[in-house]
């Protein structure tokens, strides 16, 4: 390489002013036919990407992804179950040779022989050959462990009834209605009601919702004029029309949430 | 044009060995699928690279709309998730990603260890690729937590029970993911965002940066 | 390869395949993601909804009076009562004008004879800036347009406010 003077820059910069063609790397060693990678191998790369993407979101499109209920630390009956990607040692905690007395056993020494093994594997396969049948110990190994990876993830997610668990722990359910807010039924609703079963019917800290209940018309007017549970009797004022108005609103809304 | 603002900053800046670095240089026989179809199996590796890149766009744009907040942090997700034209898809891009780009590094692993591609001279690039491996995994424990729904609450606290069972420092290191020795609440949903947001993502990319390099300056390994 | 006269050359077309190709894969991932993040720019904004705010049209005066009320705000995920407040009176007509307290220069609240110096109109404490009774900013005070009226509505002699609006355009 050129050095020492007579060197020239650009600017005062450490930016050398003559231009040097680039020759790329050598790779006349390997045998066969050798591609340049820009751009011929990279477009047959990105064809794959691109396959791999149309699928990718095809799969995103098809299953929305699963969101349960809030977080409730008082649900004592719920069972914890990790992420597929850990079920392996979510499974492997349930033995008797991994848990109780032996837990070190299976959180550390199993998982870290295994890791540990898989980090250094390296150093620990030395010899020069690198085809499966030259290495039957490192092979060995590694089928052993993937094997068991692998069942002990199918053990532990075919206890389980996925459909079941995603059906019990849906959010709940927020059904949409739109409240047609110039029926002459909400304007008396609005004398009435909305102070406790707020604007929307969506009920409050005092009272319940009155979307989704299971009333008949007759049995709301005499629930708002009688009262039921907490709700004392003589909330209603207002004359029958207004009552009828108020209970054919109230069904009409309950029809469309069903 | 193009051609002399090119000229304009390679004069200043030297570029062209750099790209030419990247792009200029040939790719042998045995990883081409179109000449052997069995050299799919070096697709792996750019796989995984391809979905880290939709993990990390995603995510960007969905912490546009998340709060890590207890009390939020549920809501703030099924407003996304229901409210926000394409918030389902996006969110699905990531939720679906994290479990995707496992199984790619789970084939990319397995290729490299069945052809012995980790034999010398290329020992740190697979200890690298581990610990990449391991910074996923992270990735996605951490994660999984941040919707704050069920699963992710419980799972995180078996995770947590877990780590208290190390002998000696089990505690110690409950206490530090958690931010508290029995409450799995606020303080553990912001220091798992923290993790999940910023301090894997830094070490994952020192380690691809280092992953690549080493590929570049080693070569690929060569035919069985 | 024998035609002397190739317009597009192996390489670059591959080239442009390469784009192509990339282009698609950047498109795919990036425009849901991107309708997502300008989602906000794209809803429709919600007509507000006249609020009661809870004074009699006969309690009314002259006088710009100061009214303040609650509103409902939906934030996304966010629910919360926001105060708002406006400036209230008769004009000579008897119709109600409802002018907000944002100054338009600097979004300072604006008092009705807030200072002793400048009695019939309405006084920003920040830069001095003056609007007379009908709203109107004073000239050669900072602020360069007029406060911005209330949408009003009288029912069963009660009086509901809407949006703040510039004037001119209500």
């Amino acid at each position: 390489m050129h050095k020492g003077k007579g060197m020239k820059f650009v600017g005062d910069s450490r930016i050398s002013a003559d231009t040097k063609p680039n020759i790329p790397k050598d790779y006349s060693e390997y045998p066969g036919r050798t591609e340049a990678f820009w751009p011929n191998f990279l477009l047959k790369e990105w064809l794959v990407g691109a396959v791999f993407l149309v699928g990718f979101l095809c799969l995103t499109v098809a299953h929305p992804s699963p969101l349960e209920g809030m977080a409730d630390p008082t649900n004592a009956g719920y069972i914890p179950l990790p992420d597929w990607y850990f079920l392996f040692l979510y499974e492997l905690l349930k033995y008797d040779f991994a848990s109780g007395p032996y837990v070190l056993f299976g959180i550390i020494v199993i998982p870290g022989l295994a890791f540990g093994g898989l980090l250094l594997a390296p150093f620990l396969d030395r010899g020069p050959g690198r085809r499966p049948h030259q290495r039957p110990i490192a092979v060995g190994m590694m089928l052993l462990g993937v094997a068991s990876v692998v069942w002990l993830t199918y053990e532990s997610s075919s206890h389980v009834d996925w459909e079941a668990r995603a059906e019990a722990n849906k959010p709940e359910p927020t059904v949409q209605v739109d409240i047609d807010k110039d029926d002459p039924g909400y304007a008396v609703f609005q004398d009435n009601c909305t102070s406790c079963h707020g604007d929307d019917l969506q009920g409050g800290a005092s009272a319940p919702s009155l979307v989704g209940i299971d009333h008949s018309a007759d049995e709301i007017k005499k629930i708002a004029q009688e009262g039921t549970g907490d709700m004392p009797p003589g909330i209603f004022k207002g004359s029958d029309e207004e009552l009828q108005q108020l209970a054919d609103f109230i069904v009409s809304v309950n029809e469309q949430a069903k | 044009m193009l051609q002399k603002m090119y000229d304009w900053i390679d004069e200043r800046v030297d570029i062209t060995p750099l790209w030419r670095d990247i792009a200029d240089h040939e790719v042998p026989e045995h990883v081409n699928p179109a000449h052997h179809f069995s050299a799919f199996v070096y697709c792996f590796g750019g796989l995984t690279f391809f979905v880290t890149v939709i993990q990390i766009l995603s995510g960007m744009f969905l912490t546009m709309y998340y709060v890590p907040d207890i009390e939020n942090a549920w809501k703030s997700v099924y407003y996304l998730q229901t409210e926000v034209a394409h918030g389902q898809i996006v969110r699905g891009m990531h939720h679906w990603g994290a479990s995707v780009v496992i199984v790619m590094l789970f084939l990319h692993t397995l290729r490299v260890f069945f052809q012995g591609a980790y034999k010398k001279p290329r020992e740190l690039n697979w200890m690298v690729g581990v610990l990449l491996f391991f910074c996923m995994l992270g990735l996605g424990f951490t994660g999984y937590l941040l919707p704050w729904d069920n699963k992710a609450y419980f799972a995180t606290q078996v995770g947590l029970d877990i780590a208290g069972q190390v002998p000696f420092i089990g505690d110690w290191i409950k206490t530090l993911l958690a931010g508290d020795v029995s409450i799995v609440g606020a303080q553990t949903l912001t220091r798992f965002f923290a993790i999940h947001v910023f301090f894997l993502p830094g070490a994952l990319f020192a380690l691809m940066a280092v992953h690549f390099l080493l590929i570049r300056k080693q070569g690929i390994s060569g035919p069985l | 390869m024998s035609e002397k006269k190739q317009q597009v050359s192996r390489r670059q077309f591959l080239n442009y395949t390469l784009t192509g190709v990339g282009g698609f894969m950047a498109a795919g991932m990036l425009v849901p993601m991107l309708r997502m993040a300008v989602d906000p720019v794209l809803q429709p904004s919600a007509a507000g909804e006249l609020v009661n705010v809870k004074i009699a049209v006969d309690d009314l005066t002259n006088e710009p009076q100061r009214v303040d009320w609650k509103i409902d705000q939906v934030d996304a995920w966010y629910e919360s009562k926001v105060d708002k407040a406006a400036w209230v009176y008769k004009d000579d007509n008897g119709d109600v004008v409802a002018l907000s307290p944002i100054c338009k220069h600097l979004g300072c609240f604006v008092s009705w004879e807030g200072s002793e110096e400048f009695p019939d109109q309405f006084y920003c404490p920040c830069h001095g800036g003056r609007y007379t009774k009908d709203g109107v900013n004073v000239p050669h005070t900072p602020p360069n347009a007029p406060l911005d009226v209330y949408e009003t509505k009288i029912k069963d002699g009660m009086l509901f406010l809407g949006e703040a609006k510039p004037q001119g355009e209500a």
